[in-house]
């Protein structure tokens, strides 16, 4: 009696425990389930095909996750996943606050001659390299064609078409009159937009030393261009990401501006089909450098140094998002048509979904074609470790210009430079 | 003798034996975090590397704006919004006590139910209700209140107005059970002799009902405002990480995100929260002073 206890509870522990120890567990955090927790699931199902004893979590932390990695990183690893994405204008600061923090690939065998240049300049620090590059945010002026129609203007004039901003405010005044909806949906605490605009017109926030470069032409246009639009009524203004995600699907706005991976969240709501046209980014008159092309967000997966289960973990990434195969082409070609994610691996360029046509989109355009397309012009922008603190003084001091709180351009600089400054205790 | 020493000795071992948890929890998530925050105090920190910088973050804070800015926030939340809660749950108490005699279970579920919900829910409802074109707004609009739409959560007055609608709507119901359960507590002989020489209700509520809830009153002030001093959800996740443009930032927001957000900097992060608590420990001290609390407690 007592030795047939004795072997059942032998048999549980042994049928507990064996998986654990023949099987590995791979962790990820990332952040969007419809976008890259999707494309990162649609990985571990090329990865588990060779080897099907992986298993690889993937969880959404949507709320907080960079404090929850620095909380980790600063207790030495303690409750991190052994993979997270990063997005790449906040990379700098962790590796250059943590520089022990993550594992390098570059060592690993990565080849990064494979992959877009400038997705590689955030994550290399001296002669390491430390990120495998996920997707682009080539960007575009989304447009809402039923709503053009209605103000009777024809949408197959716009499609395709480089044009200035003074042509998008006066598309803009037309639809507001006619419809009563305003031209674009913004997030007005948010620095997305405008640095969307100053990008395109080849504008750097720092200089090359890592001070502050609020002070050009570049910047002081697109400060006035965003005023110009708040105050003619072209923007219906939300707080947070999520009701901004709400007021694009909810039909607050005739359009907005953003990239490439916002076809996920478009695509998520049927109503949308054959609605929106996209066009390339407008373009700021009077900047020499301005292209029609800009880029916004774009992320990258990273290796804890403290995961127990690094060389899993950097296995599967170099295989799957860092070799090409059949399969992890195949892969990458289905996250493009599957929630807009456009990887930056060179060799997955050739995909059929890349010049495909998309019958989502107004007419059928074949978007990735266009954003891809567009991607080739993009002005690099540097991010810096201090880019989180200069993207909130901004944000802040443009909102105050906005409510009449601050009268002038000038002053706006001004406020944004003091307000950093005061963050970062310089 | 000996024996009796023997057994004071077992006593005082399984009286060791029984607070030990609590003494090793309270030494390793109370003691030890106060004693080394002597050390992070005094350090500037970024990341992974620190640098000793002696009192420099207590002069770092004294022309930090935002900081001092941050903390006015908490003062204005906390003058308007505490005593406007405590009054509203006196009153729904006493309501709910005397006035209402049917449904008063679920009244009382109603008007607790609040401030066990999660805040992440209450903050999705609150955003879509103040909308620019959301519900409040289109009614105001509607019925001629308001003829633009209010800034609910883009103006940096409403917003004020929103975190503290938000507060009073989540813990006027918490505070209101206390009251009820001093009001029970309350003998109704009192009340039935002021009835007999001609008090009005009004007079009874101010001159009796009041008074006699002192010691509640006190305890709702002091946990409400020193809750109020660490205001941290709220502004972070329904107006949007102190937003518009920090006008609802709040101290415990800005040490937040200093520490895990912005700079990594645990070391100003410890200072400012050293400065939170004596301000709070203060406040406390002048409300027992204030509502006599030495009466009030014994």
């Amino acid at each position: 009696m007592k030795r047939g206890l004795v072997i059942a509870l032998a048999l549980v522990l042994f049928a507990v425990l064996v998986p654990g120890v023949f099987a590995q567990k791979i962790t990820v955090w990332c952040w969007d389930p419809n976008f890259n927790g999707y494309s990162m699931k649609q990985a571990a199902l090329v990865y588990n095909k060779t080897h099907p004893n992986v298993q690889i979590d993937i969880v959404d932390v949507a709320q907080d996750i960079e404090a929850k990695i620095s909380a980790g990183l600063q207790a030495g690893g303690a409750g991190l996943p052994d993979i997270a994405l990063f997005q790449d204008f906040r990379i700098e600061q962790f590796l250059h606050d943590y520089p022990d923090g993550f594992v390098d690939l570059k060592a690993a065998g990565v080849d990064y001659s494979k992959f877009a240049a400038y997705k590689v300049g955030p994550m290399t620090v001296g002669s390491h390299i430390y990120g495998i590059p996920f997707d682009t945010g080539s960007t575009g002026l989304w447009l809402r064609t039923d709503y053009m129609k209605q103000a009777g203007l024809n949408p197959d004039s716009y499609a395709g078409k480089k044009m200035k901003w003074a042509e998008v405010v006066n598309l803009g005044v037309t639809i507001k009159a006619k419809t009563g909806q305003p031209l674009l949906s913004y997030q007005s605490d948010n620095f997305d937009m405008l640095r969307i605009v100053v990008q395109s017109t080849g504008g750097q926030f720092f200089k090359p030393d890592g001070s502050l470069n609020l002070r050009s032409d570049a910047f002081k246009k697109s400060l006035a261009l965003f005023k110009e639009l708040n105050d003619k009524g072209l923007l219906y203004p939300v707080v947070g990401w999520s009701d901004w995600i709400n007021s694009i699907n909810s039909d607050k706005a005739a359009g907005f501006l953003n990239a490439i991976w916002m076809v996920g969240t478009v695509k998520s709501r049927p109503e949308n089909a054959g609605k929106y046209m996209i066009v390339p980014t407008p373009l700021i008159e009077g900047v020499s450098g301005a292209a029609n092309a800009s880029n916004n967000g774009g992320s990258s997966w990273y290796v804890f140094a403290s995961s127990p289960n690094k060389a899993a973990a950097v296995d599967f990434l170099k295989s799957v998002w860092a070799t090409a195969t059949p399969d992890t082409l195949a892969f990458y070609n289905t996250i493009l048509k599957g929630a807009g994610a456009m990887g930056t691996f060179l060799p997955s360029q050739a995909g059929s979904n890349y010049t495909a046509k998309d019958e989502f989109f107004y007419k059928s355009q074949p978007v990735y074609k266009d954003f891809a397309g567009w991607m080739a012009n993009v002005p690099v922008l540097k991010y810096t470790p201090n880019y989180q603190p200069m993207r909130d003084a901004v944000a802040h001091a443009m909102l105050k210009y906005f409510q009449g709180q601050i009268a002038t351009v000038d002053d706006t600089i001004a406020a944004a430079e003091a307000e950093y400054k005061q963050v970062m205790g310089q | 003798m000996a024996l009796r020493g023997t057994y004071e000795r077992y006593l005082n071992r399984f009286g060791w034996f029984c607070v030990a948890p609590s003494v090793l929890f309270f030494g390793v998530f109370l003691a030890y975090p106060i004693l080394s925050s002597l050390y992070y105090v005094t350090r500037r920190w970024k990341g992974a590397t620190n640098t000793f910088i002696g009192l420099g973050n207590f002069v770092r804070m004294a022309h930090d704006s935002i900081f001092l800015q941050a903390l006015g926030h908490n003062f204005i939340f906390m003058a308007i919004q505490v005593p406007i809660m405590i009054f509203l749950a006196l009153l729904l108490a006493v309501l709910l006590n005397q006035g209402i005699r049917s449904f008063r279970g679920a009244m009382r579920l109603a008007i607790f139910l609040p401030s066990v919900t999660s805040l992440v829910v209450v903050s999705v409802l609150f955003r879509a209700l103040l909308q620019e074109n959301g519900l409040f707004n289109n009614l105001m609009i509607g019925s001629h209140l308001i003829s633009a739409p209010i800034g609910w959560l883009n103006n940096s007055f409403w917003a004020k107005v929103t975190i503290m609608l938000a507060i009073t709507w989540r813990w006027t119901g918490y505070n209101m059970v206390f009251f009820l359960v001093g009001l029970q507590s309350l003998d109704s002989q009192i009340f039935e002799a002021a009835e007999v020489d001609g008090a009005s209700r009004a007079r009874q509520f101010f001159s009796i009902t009041v008074p006699l809830l002192v010691p509640i009153i006190l305890f709702s002030a002091v946990t409400s405002t020193s809750g109020t001093m660490q205001l941290i959800e709220e502004p972070n996740i329904l107006t949007f990480q102190g937003g518009p443009a920090n006008g609802t930032m709040t101290a415990a927001l800005y040490i937040y995100r200093q520490a895990f957000f912005v700079n990594f900097d645990f070391g100003y992060s410890t200072a400012m929260s050293y400065v939170v608590v004596l301000i709070a420990g203060i406040l406390a001290f002048i409300q027992i002073r204030l509502l006599g609390g030495e009466r009030a407690t014994r």
